[in-house]
C-alpha cells in the first residue's frame, strides 16, 4: 500500500516534483562546483606564483659567502673569488628527488667576469652561462623540458630568447637592457665577448627585468664555461619548486632535521615544505646546500593561506545561502499538499505513515535532483578551471558524500516544519478549503 | 487589498521575503568582496616586498635621501607601504672584508617582510644584524661583539666596536651582509645624506605604479624610480586570475541563488490560482489582477533588498576580517543596485506565474484543476 501510495504520488505529482527535484539539482550543482573549486584552488593558486621564479637556490657548501664578499649587491656578486663549484652532470639528478614531480623549472647559472665589446669602447661586464630552455632525459628516463625561459616569466624580451645551442655554430646570448644601452648594441648585433678565452655570440634578445640582471650577459652555460675554463661546472641552480605552506613541523625540521621523532621525520619527509625539498636536494647533489628564497617561499604560503580560506569562507557561506533558499522552497511545496494530506487522514491514515510516505517522496525527489546537479555541477568546475586558470580542476571523490549530506539534510530540514505544520490541520477546515 | 492580502497569508510571504533576503545577501556579499579582492589581496602581495626602487639619476653614484623623500611625497600616503633606504660600504673585522648596509630597520621590516631574524632586531645604532653565511663561517651569534674597521669617505680610517643583537636570513644577497642602521654607518664613514638605493613597497596594480613613477621621473628628476618587474608583473598575473576566480564562482552562485529566489515566489504565487479565479469570477480584470501582484511584488522585493543588503554587508565584512583581518570598503552604487535587482526577479518571478493564472478559465480554477 505504502508503495503504490508513494509511486502514485511521485508519478501524479510529476510537475511539483519536477520543480522540488530542479531546485535540488540547483543546489547540488553549486555545491559541487564550489567544494571542487575549493579543494583545488590552493593547487591552481601555487601554480601560478611560479610567475615570481625561483624559490630555492643550490649553491656549493661553503663557497655561497666567499662568493658575496667581492663586489656590492645582486648576481654580480659571484665573481672571481669563487672556488667551490656544482658539477653540471648532477643536476638531472634533481628530477629524481622524492618530490621530483614538484620541481618545476631550474636553472644553472655560472657567473664569470668577461670583457664585452659592441660596436664602440670594451666594458667589463658579469657573464652569466645558463640553460635557457634545455631538453634532457632525467635518469628515471623522462624527457625534461627546463630553463630559465619559464623561470623569468617576469622578463620583458626585445628580440627572442636566445638557443642554448651548441659549440658547432654561432651562439646566441641575451644582453641587459643597461649594459645593451651602454655597448650601444640591439638584437641582431654581434658582441665578442673574452675572458681566459673569448668568441663571438649573436645577441637574440634585449631584455629589461628591472633589477640588477639588467646589467649582464646571459650565454649559454657551455659557453660561459668555455671562456672560463671550468668545463663541466656551475656555480648556483635556481629551482622553483611547488610547496605546501610551512606549518610548526617544518619550522622545526628547518632548524634541525634530526630533532624529530622517527615518525615527525617520515610526516615532514613525505609532506612537499621547502626545507624537506631542500634536505632531498642536498642528498642527491653532491656538496651542495640548497637555501630557500624567503621573499619567494615566506609570501607563497601567505598567499596560499589567505586564498584558500577566502574560498573555504566564500564556499561555506555559499552553501549556507543555498541551503536556507532550497529548504525554504521545499517547505512551500510541500505545504501545498495540504488537501490530499487532509484527505488521507480522513481515511484514517496516522500521523507516522503520512510522515513516512512525505519525507520518502521528497527524499526521493531531492536525491534524483541531486544526482543530476553533481553532473550539472562538475561542468560548472571545469567551466571556471578552464577560464580562470586555463586548465581542468580535479575532480574530487570526497565531494560525492559532502554533496549527498547536504542534499538529504536540506531535504529534511525543508520537509519537517511542513510536516509538522500538516499535521496539526484539521482534515475537515483542510478539505473545506481554508 | 493590497495591505489585507500581505496580512492575511503571513506565514507564506515570511517564506518568500525570507528567500529574497537571502538572494540580495548573496548579490551584495559577493559583489562587493569581488570589487574589493585586488585591494585586499594587493596588500597581502605586499609580502614580496619592494616593487619600486629608486637609484641617482644620471652619472651620480649616490642617492641624496632628501631628493628620495621628495619622490616619496608624490605617492599617496594610503598605498605607501614602507620606504627603505640601502648603504653599502666595504669594512673590515677581523682582517676579513665584508660588504656592510646602512639601513632603517623600522622600514626594513616592513618593505622586506621576509627577512627572518634569530635574536633580536637591534634596537639602538651600536647593535647590528648579521647574515647567516657570515653567521656560519665565524661563528658569531646573538650578544657577540665585534670590532668593524674601514675607511671613511675623508681617507681616515675609522674602528668601532658593535654588538651583534641576531642573525638575519633571506636566502639572497643579504645573508652575506653585516645590516646596521643608516646613522651608525654614516657615524663611521663621516658622510649623510647619501644612499646607493631606496626600496618602496607601494600598494597598487601596475599602471598606478607606472603613473607614480612617471610623476616622479617629472617632478623629481635627481632620482629615478625603477619598477622591480619580478614584482610587479608577476602580482598583476595572479591577482587578476584571483579575481576572475571570484567573480566567476560569484556570478554562479548568484545565477543559481536568483533562480531559487525565482522558483520560490512561483510557488507561493501559484498557490494563489484559486484565488485569482474567484477574482476573475467576481469580474476583476487581468490587468488590475496583474497591478495587484506587481506591488506586492515590489514591496517584497523592497523589504527583501534592504533585508538583503544589511545581511550582505555584515557577510561580506566577516569574510574579509577573517581572511584579510581587515575591513571592506562598501561601493555604495552597490546598495541601490542590490535593491533594484532584488525588486527585479521578485517582480519577473511574480509575473510569469500569474499570467498563466489569469489566462485559465475561472471555472477550472476554482474548481481545483
Amino acid at each position: 500500500m505504502f508503495f503504490r501510495m508513494l509511486t502514485g504520488a511521485l508519478l501524479r505529482q510529476r510537475g511539483r516534483m519536477a520543480m522540488i527535484a530542479l531546485t535540488m539539482a540547483l543546489g547540488a550543482s553549486i555545491c559541487t562546483a564550489m567544494l571542487n573549486v575549493m579543494f583545488d584552488v590552493g593547487d591552481k593558486v601555487n601554480q601560478e606564483l611560479k610567475s615570481y621564479g625561483a624559490n630555492l637556490t643550490v649553491v656549493p657548501r661553503g663557497a655561497s659567502f666567499l662568493g658575496d664578499l667581492y663586489g656590492d649587491a645582486g648576481p654580480a656578486d659571484e665573481s672571481a673569488g669563487q672556488d667551490k663549484y656544482l658539477a653540471e652532470d648532477e643536476l638531472p639528478k634533481l628530477k629524481t628527488i622524492f618530490w621530483a614531480f614538484n620541481i618545476v623549472d631550474f636553472a644553472p647559472y655560472l657567473q664569470t667576469d668577461a670583457l664585452v665589446k659592441g660596436s664602440g669602447n670594451a666594458i667589463d661586464a658579469p657573464v652569466l652561462g645558463t640553460w635557457f630552455d634545455k631538453r634532457f632525459d632525467s635518469p628515471t628516463g623522462e624527457s625534461v623540458q627546463t630553463g630559465m625561459v619559464r623561470l623569468k616569466s617576469w622578463w620583458d624580451v626585445d628580440g627572442a630568447w636566445a638557443q642554448d645551442g651548441g659549440p658547432e655554430g654561432e651562439a646566441s646570448c641575451m644582453v641587459g637592457a643597461n649594459l645593451a644601452s651602454k655597448l650601444g648594441v640591439r638584437p641582431g648585433d654581434r658582441v665578442s665577448v673574452t675572458a681566459k678565452g673569448g668568441a663571438r655570440l649573436v645577441i637574440a634578445g634585449v631584455f629589461h627585468s628591472g633589477g640588477s640582471e639588467d646589467d649582464c650577459l646571459f650565454a649559454p652555460l657551455w659557453f660561459a664555461q668555455e671562456i672560463s675554463g671550468r668545463q663541466g661546472l656551475v656555480s648556483r641552480v635556481e629551482v622553483s619548486a611547488l610547496t605546501t605552506p610551512e606549518n610548526e613541523l617544518a619550522r622545526r625540521a628547518a632548524r634541525d632535521p634530526n630533532s624529530l621523532s622517527r615518525h615527525e621525520w617520515d610526516t615532514w619527509y613525505c609532506t612537499a615544505y621547502i626545507s624537506s625539498i631542500a634536505y632531498q636536494i642536498e642528498e642527491v647533489i653532491s656538496n651542495a646546500r640548497a637555501k630557500p628564497v624567503l621573499q619567494v617561499a615566506e609570501s607563497e604560503g601567505a598567499i596560499l593561506q589567505k586564498t584558500q580560506l577566502l574560498m573555504i569562507l566564500l564556499t561555506a557561506l555559499s552553501l549556507s545561502c543555498a541551503s536556507l533558499a532550497i529548504s525554504n522552497l521545499v517547505t512551500a511545496s510541500v505545504m501545498e499538499r495540504s488537501a490530499e494530506i487532509g484527505l488521507i487522514k480522513a481515511v484514517g491514515a496516522t500521523s507516522f505513515e503520512v510522515s513516512a510516505l512525505i519525507i520518502t517522496e521528497t527524499m526521493i525527489t531531492a536525491l534524483l535532483g541531486g544526482a543530476l546537479g553533481y553532473f550539472a555541477g562538475l561542468g560548472f568546475a571545469q567551466l571556471i578551471g578552464h577560464t580562470v586558470f586555463g586548465s581542468a580542476i580535479e575532480i574530487r571523490p570526497l565531494v560525492i558524500p559532502l554533496v549527498t549530506l547536504l542534499t538529504v539534510t536540506v531535504a529534511l530540514a525543508g520537509s519537517l516544519p511542513a510536516i509538522r505544520l500538516l499535521l496539526s490541520l484539521r482534515p475537515a477546515e483542510v478539505l473545506h478549503g481554508r | 487589498m493590497l495591505v489585507s492580502s500581505l496580512v492575511r497569508r503571513r506565514s507564506r510571504l515570511l517564506a518568500a521575503l525570507c528567500a529574497i533576503a537571502i538572494g540580495g545577501t548573496v548579490l551584495l556579499g559577493m559583489a562587493s568582496i569581488s570589487y574589493d579582492i585586488p585591494r585586499q589581496m594587493g596588500r597581502e602581495f605586499r609580502s614580496y616586498g619592494a616593487n619600486m626602487v629608486l637609484v641617482a639619476s644620471g652619472e651620480e653614484a649616490l642617492l641624496n635621501l632628501a631628493d628620495a623623500a621628495r619622490a616619496a611625497k608624490m605617492i599617496p600616503a594610503a598605498s605607501l607601504v614602507g620606504m627603505t633606504p640601502f648603504r653599502y660600504e666595504m669594512v673590515r673585522v677581523n682582517m676579513q672584508g665584508y660588504t656592510a648596509v646602512g639601513t632603517d630597520f623600522e622600514s626594513a621590516r616592513k618593505t622586506s617582510p621576509y627577512w627572518s631574524v634569530t635574536g633580536e632586531w637591534p634596537s639602538g645604532d651600536d647593535e647590528i644584524l648579521i647574515g647567516s653565511d657570515i653567521a656560519e663561517f665565524t661563528g658569531l651569534a646573538g650578544g657577540s661583539s665585534i670590532t668593524i674597521t674601514g675607511r671613511a669617505a675623508d681617507g681616515s680610517r675609522f674602528s668601532r666596536d658593535m654588538t651583534v643583537s641576531g642573525v638575519v636570513r633571506s636566502g639572497s644577497v643579504e645573508d652575506g651582509f653585516i645590516v646596521m642602521s643608516l646613522a651608525a654607518l654614516e657615524a663611521m664613514t663621516g658622510n649623510s645624506g647619501v644612499a646607493d638605493m631606496a626600496e618602496l613597497s607601494i600598494a597598487g596594480t601596475e599602471e598606478e605604479l607606472d603613473a607614480i613613477a612617471s610623476s616622479i621621473r617629472s617632478n623629481v628628476p635627481e632620482v629615478s624610480p625603477r619598477l622591480v618587474k619580478r614584482v610587479t608583473q608577476s602580482e598583476t598575473a595572479v591577482l587578476s586570475k584571483l579575481q576572475a576566480l571570484v567573480v566567476i564562482v560569484s556570478s554562479v552562485v548568484l545565477v543559481l541563488t536568483m533562480i531559487c529566489v525565482a522558483t520560490t515566489m512561483m510557488t507561493v504565487v501559484m498557490e494563489r490560482r484559486r484565488e485569482i479565479g474567484l477574482k476573475k469570477a467576481i469580474g476583476a480584470e487581468n490587468r488590475s489582477i496583474a497591478g495587484e501582484f506587481l506591488g506586492e511584488g515590489v514591496l517584497l522585493g523592497f523589504l527583501g533588498g534592504v533585508l538583503g543588503t544589511a545581511f550582505g554587508y555584515v557577510f561580506a565584512q566577516a569574510v574579509c576580517v577573517n581572511v584579510f583581518g581587515r575591513g571592506i570598503i562598501l561601493d555604495w552604487k552597490l546598495l541601490p543596485l542590490t535593491i533594484v535587482v532584488s525588486i527585479a526577479v521578485t517582480v519577473c518571478a511574480c509575473l510569469l506565474p500569474v499570467r498563466r493564472a489569469v489566462e485559465v478559465e475561472p471555472a477550472l480554477v476554482l474548481r481545483g484543476e
